[in-house]
């Protein structure tokens, strides 16, 4: 898994390249939590690249998420998700509850509206 | 066709049987979505097998067997790690799940709503299977 991270107007993006997974999702949380300890509460995970994900993954975004939505007054965005992944979160039913964005960009700018 | 692999109990391994029900989906004809479904159930199966019922030792391995015909898919996974009942683990409150303290159990539903099949049991020699079945519709 590649993790590479953006800052612009105190947003966080975070893409990655790869698989999603018990692999490879410790290493994912760790790079977060390290950025929400330094301070970080807005979020974008860019997830064009990911070619899988599993509930390994998923539930690094939901407790992440939940924790800059209760803790943080922050919130984790998502954006661009490749159809086989954009099906797992809505089997899980995640896509009406985490925010999906069809680019990054929009996910950034929804931290300012 | 019918296909054995023995991996260690090493999520690394874990993108190779990816790649495997890839192949094995394409070859037994489902459609991308389907063999999405089948690379996920076989994911979750092998996740739990190497985590929960082997914890990580690397030492220890589990049985993967793979078995097509056109328009079906069935797989196995046995090991003889700890005893560990995934049955036992509850469902998802998915309606609540940005409230709860735990994000567990997702793997187990990914099973039940992917596949046309899903059991687990444990045999006498104390080695537990996962049986998963995916029909076309």
């Amino acid at each position: 898994m590649k993790i590479e991270e953006n800052i612009l107007n105190d947003v966080s993006s975070i893409k990655l390249e790869g698989r999603f997974d018990a692999n490879t999702s410790d290493a994912v949380e760790k790079f977060i939590r390290e950025k929400i300890e330094k301070g970080c509460s807005q979020f974008v995970l860019n997830m064009e690249n990911v070619s899988f994900i599993s509930s390994a993954g998923l539930r690094v975004v939901i407790i992440i998420a939940r924790e800059l939505r209760n803790e943080h007054q922050g919130d984790l965005h998502i954006a661009v998700l490749q159809p086989s992944v954009k099906r797992v979160f809505e089997i899980s039913g995640l896509n009406n509850i985490l925010k999906i964005f069809d680019d990054e960009q929009t996910a950034t700018e929804a931290f300012s509206k | 066709m019918q296909q054995s692999y023995d991996f260690p109990a090493d999520t690394a391994v874990l993108e190779k049987i990816g790649k495997l029900a890839i192949d094995a989906g394409s070859n037994a004809g489902f459609n991308d979505i389907e063999i999405g479904d089948i690379q996920l159930a076989i994911d979750e199966v092998c996740t739990n097998t190497i985590i929960h019922g082997l914890k990580n030792d690397q030492n220890r391995t589990f049985q993967m067997v793979i078995q097509w015909n056109p328009g079906e898919i069935e797989i196995q996974i046995h090991e003889s790690g700890e005893f560990f009942d995934p049955l036992d683990l509850d469902d998802p409150n998915l309606e609540n799940i940005m409230e709860e303290n735990s994000a567990g159990g997702l793997g187990l539903y990914f099973l039940r709503e992917l596949m046309d099949e899903a059991d687990f049991r444990i045999g006498r020699d104390g080695v537990k299977t996962w049986r998963i079945v995916k029909r076309k519709v």
